[in-house]
């Protein structure tokens, strides 16, 4: 698993797959290297020995519990991340994922309140599907009619969205019997994800890359995908060459919105059972970063959100056997984040 | 009820200050060219140096410098990748907040809960006097009495200063720069720089003089709220004060509600500034972009 | 081609179960008992271990028990928020092998009573909350009865009051909240009957701008006593002092930053509870102990962790004596024995009845004198 900590053997997709493979190679080595050189000087001067933090970090990712961890953290990271992923092929920056996680949670949990029975868990996955869907309307609507740009408006969104879930669980939501605690009725036994047979991972993993497949199926092979990825080259050449590009870019976040909200379900229906103040834990944001790393190509996103998933699940050694502060798992996450964005891609010079 | 609005007015200052210097600095960024989201990250950095030297040193004033220092050198992070390595701004931005956030947490723990001097408030003579706005502008501490000079400030020196039309023209024509033998990205790194120094003593007046307490994330959004303000204000620094006391008034409105034993819905009332921003710019619509720096525009597309 | 390849993969491991995940199964017999004889044992709190508040009187707590038991291994995590990262964590100690778990926040429940289900040989206990159905055998909770000396404080409150206003700054409107604003001005009105309690959230447990906004109205309101309920409390006693006005603590003895305005507050004393928790569970005797259960403790027995703190300089000799009076009153009382009336004047708790603490722990409304707003649910 320590691959996943060290993702020089995703490299080749992510860069370029034709000639320069070596040197992409070596530079990811060298930011990742350059990344944890300065990490660990950080550690030095907080008095902890980088080595062993580091190595402890690495074995913490290795037992199958941690594994089973980093696949649950990463089913909601994989969606949220393809909602980055294919707004950004038509040249949109979806930056409001946390909010449409968040209204594809409360989506879902407001279905699991009012329906029982074995049409529950569909439903809420579709509830959840289409908040998401809405969410991500209302940025796309501003911006195609009123030509507001939707990266402000989807990360303004955000905070609305986090406002709207706790004055539900706040008031009409909230569980009568939770002991005054702000969060809705656990979700019922039939309305969860059922769990893959043998492991503690709920089947949200199997939507999640079965979307992260259709996704990159769609826009590879698909008359739409290339659609999207004219108007995302020069919106202007593909209005002359006759495309309706409004409705394209309407289409391409609507989609994008629902693969988040479709997040926020799973990770409410296979891990969470309630909707809480704390819910998302900054699903969108990372997805955001994810979908980055990989140049907003799917399936190396899906590489990457394992990835940010494995450094989470390893940031808790951190505090657990190295004594640091929980959110020292940013910095390093930060770092890495940096030194890929920078000095990985072909600089593009003007 | 006037009482009522004296008191969200003066909340509204309070609150809207460190807004306000994180605002201005995203908009001598923005009228550059580049966005920084992590106005957030330049902001904690901020309060926590601001905090940190205040207890120290015992000079609160070498916090508040200090407090610049940092938000500029986490900004000069954002700066190097986007101005000189061209890598996505808004990845970048949220990518430099969350090292804020790490970085504050690793070295911020030994000052939570230990004393450090503050600025407090000075009642500006006579000023103070003056019936309900001596309450709401004249009562509060010297950063914010800062803050009333530096929008008018900024304004003038974008609008009537060489350094302010070199800045404009690498956010507008960059090009343009380059036939003149400067060098734009030099130019907007240093806005970049600058502003995240702004943003850094909008973090250390809510440190030490807002809250006299340092705590890891303290800013809570303030400076995300900070970023869509500047959209919200067209790029104008005026606007920019004017909007930071919207934001603080929104704010301010909910503890002076229930001080009087009313509530509304505390959610629906922290939603508030965010969906009159939204409003805003659904009701100007392209109008906004059309005021956007050029070079900005392109980021925005 | 990699798609059918990663189908080929996938497909036939949709064979699913239930996800039964955090139900209260039954724990099967048989395994040995819950903790006995850990190498280790697991805290996790909230916030950072050291916010001058809740969560460094909880960390303090822990490292009394590893002083306790020198070959103990005392794991602590910080920051853990409220949700199923809480479980992966306290998974995470269990694997360094802790089989005695501390989930020492209210929101931890749900996730310690997982880890609880998970783990049939691992004691879980969490601090603050209430378990409402069957309790496991290898779970509980704990709790002092807060409110009794914030009820104390309350007193204090209302001798010192000129205006007759106090202030309480709270994070949510949780029940442990409610009780302990009820219980300030309950105290209040018992010396000073026309006294109102202004109650203002934050809604964060700790945001320190959000908490200085809601002083300064409260000062502004004429408010000249405050109190809170709030994980980190510096920037309200320092608002509170630098106004000079009356402060009341709680979680720690924060005399030192309202040398003047200090009155007296609440604070926590883990060691001991916590040392024998763990002495308890040790030994192998935690399944049907008083742990295993819903745990309470006040002035009743006398072994509260919640303790009074000293008084300030301002404090006279008679409000003194009155708080010891009302203390004694508490061995057989409470500060919610009626009649107990809301703020509508109805009566919830009839005169005569001095009800229990799983009672208090559910009280869903203010009583009359608090002026504030409940959210309903």
């Amino acid at each position: 698993m320590t691959t996943q900590l060290t993702p020089t053997p995703v490299a080749s997709p992510l860069v370029s797959p034709k000639p320069g493979y070596l040197a992409a190679a070596g530079r990811w080595t060298g930011a990742l290297a350059g990344a944890i050189a300065i990490f660990s000087v950080l550690l030095i001067a907080k008095g902890a020995n980088p080595v062993t933090t580091l190595v402890d970090m690495v074995v913490s990712m290795t037992s199958g519990f941690s594994i089973e961890q980093i696949v649950m953290k990463a089913a909601p990271l994989v969606l949220a991340a393809m909602a980055v992923v294919l707004p950004a092929r038509a040249g949109l920056a979806n930056v409001g994922g946390e909010g449409q996680v968040i209204i594809g949670a409360v989506a879902g949990a407001g279905v699991g309140l009012v329906v029982s029975g074995p049409a529950a868990l569909p439903l809420m996955l579709v509830a959840g599907a289409l908040g998401g869907a809405l969410w991500a309307g209302l940025a796309v609507m501003l911006r195609v009619t009123v030509g507001v740009n939707e990266a402000v408006t989807t990360l303004l969104l955000n905070y609305v969205a986090l406002d709207v879930m706790l004055y539900l669980i706040y008031e009409p939501w909230k569980d009568a019997q939770g002991s005054g605690q702000p969060a809705t009725p656990p979700l019922s036994i039939e309305q969860r994800l059922p769990l893959l047979s043998g492991t503690a991972v709920h089947a949200g993993i199997i939507l999640a890359l079965l979307a992260a497949v259709a996704v990159w199926f769609t826009l590879r092979h698909t008359a739409f995908g290339f659609r999207l990825a004219v108007t995302g080259g020069n919106p202007e050449a593909a209005r002359r060459a006759g495309l309706r590009v409004g409705r394209l870019l309407l289409t391409a976040m609507l989609l994008g919105g629902a693969l988040a909200g479709l997040a926020g379900v799973i990770h409410l229906a296979g891990v969470e059972f309630k909707l809480r103040p704390g819910l998302t834990t900054n699903i969108g944001y990372i997805a955001f970063l994810a979908a980055w790393l990989a140049r907003h190509n799917p399936l190396p996103a899906v590489a990457a959100a394992f990835m940010l998933a494995a450094i989470t699940v390893g940031g808790d050694s951190l505090q657990l056997d190295s004594g640091l502060p929980a959110a020292t798992v940013n910095v390093l996450m930060a770092l890495i984040l940096l030194a890929v964005l920078g000095w990985t891609a072909k600089r593009s010079s003007s | 009820m006037s009482d009522l609005v004296v008191d969200v007015l003066t909340g509204a200052v309070r609150g809207g200050t460190a807004i306000m210097f994180a605002a201005l600095g995203e908009t001598l960024a923005e009228r550059a060219g580049v966005v920084n989201l992590g106005t957030e990250g330049s902001m904690l950095v901020g309060a926590l140096a601001g905090y940190a030297i205040a207890a120290e040193t015992g000079s609160p004033w070498a916090g508040l410098a200090a407090g610049a220092v940092a938000g500029g050198l986490l900004a000069l992070v954002h700066a190097v990748m986007v101005v000189w390595r061209r890598s996505d701004q808004f990845a970048t931005g949220l990518t430099v907040m969350f090292l804020g956030l790490g970085l504050t947490s690793l070295f911020g723990a030994a000052y939570v809960g230990r004393a450090a001097p503050g600025f407090d408030p000075v009642a500006v003579p006579l000023l103070s006097d003056v019936p309900l706005l001596g309450e709401i502008l004249f009562q509060h501490d010297p950063v914010t009495y800062l803050s009333f000079l530096a929008a008018p400030l900024l304004w003038w020196w974008l609008r009537s200063t060489r350094g302010g039309l070199l800045l404009r023209t690498a956010g507008e024509r960059a090009d343009v720069l380059h036939v003149h033998g400067y060098r734009p990205g030099l130019i907007r790194g240093a806005a970049v720089v600058a502003g995240g120094a702004l943003a850094g003593i909008g973090g250390a007046q809510l440190a030490t003089a807002y809250a006299h307490a340092w705590f890891e994330g303290m800013t809570a959004g303030r400076g995300f709220i900070a970023v869509s303000l500047v959209i919200f204000a067209a790029w104008r620094p005026l606007w920019v004060m004017a909007g930071s006391y919207l934001f603080g008034a929104a704010l301010a409105l909910a503890p002076a509600l229930q001080a009087r034993g009313i509530s509304l819905n505390q959610f629906a009332l922290d939603a508030l500034p965010f969906l009159i921003t939204l409003a805003i710019l659904a009701i100007l619509g392209r109008r906004t972009l059309r005021a956007a720096p050029e070079e900005l525009r392109r980021v925005f597309t | 081609m990699r798609k059918p390849l990663l189908l080929a993969l996938l497909l036939p491991l949709v064979a699913c179960s239930a996800n039964t995940t955090g139900t209260a199964t039954t724990t099967s017999g048989g395994t040995a008992a819950p903790g006995k004889d850990s190498a280790a044992v697991g805290f996790i709190f909230v916030g950072p271990k050291d916010d001058y508040g809740y969560n460094q009187a909880a960390y303090q707590g822990s490292q009394e028990v590893a002083k306790a038991f020198p070959n103990l291994e005392v794991i602590t995590a910080e920051n853990v928020p409220e949700d199923d990262n809480a479980a992966r964590v306290m998974n995470s100690m269990i694997a360094k092998g802790a089989r005695i778990i501390f989930a020492t926040s209210y929101g931890h429940l749900d996730a310690a009573l997982k880890v609880a289900a998970e783990h049939p040989d691992v004691a879980v206990v969490q601090q603050g909350n209430l378990i409402t159905t069957a309790v496991p055998a290898n779970a509980g909770t704990f709790f002092g009865t807060v409110y009794e000396p914030v009820y104390l404080a309350g007193i204090a409150a209302g001798k010192a009051t000129k205006s007759g206003k106090l202030g309480y700054v709270y994070a949510f409107p949780i029940t442990q909240t409610i009780d302990n604003i009820n219980a300030f001005e309950l105290g209040a009105q018992s010396v000073n009957p026309a006294v109102k309690t202004y109650a203002v959230s934050t809604s964060s447990w700790c945001d320190p701008a959000k908490q200085a906004e809601a002083a300064a109205n409260l000062l502004k309101q004429g408010v000249d006593v405050i109190t809170q309920h709030q994980d980190c409390t510096a920037t309200v006693i320092k608002a509170t002092e630098a106004a000079g006005k009356f402060t009341v603590g709680y979680h720690a003895d924060a005399s030192a930053i309202a040398p003047k305005g200090w009155l007296t507050g609440s604070q926590w004393n883990w060691g001991p509870l916590y040392t024998d928790i763990v002495k308890t569970t040790l030994g192998g005797g935690f399944t049907g102990s008083k742990y295993n259960a819903n745990f309470r403790v006040g002035y009743k027995t006398g072994e509260n962790p919640f303790v009074q703190s000293p008084y300030g300089p301002m404090v006279d000799e008679a409000t003194k004596s009155e708080i010891d009076k009302a203390r004694e009153l508490l061995k057989t009382g409470s500060p919610f024995a009626g009649p107990i009336k809301d703020q509508e004047g109805k009566i919830r708790i009839p005169e005569g009845t001095v009800p229990d603490y799983t009672t208090i722990e559910k009280i869903d409304y203010f009583v009359d004198g608090v002026v504030g707003t409940l959210p309903k649910a």
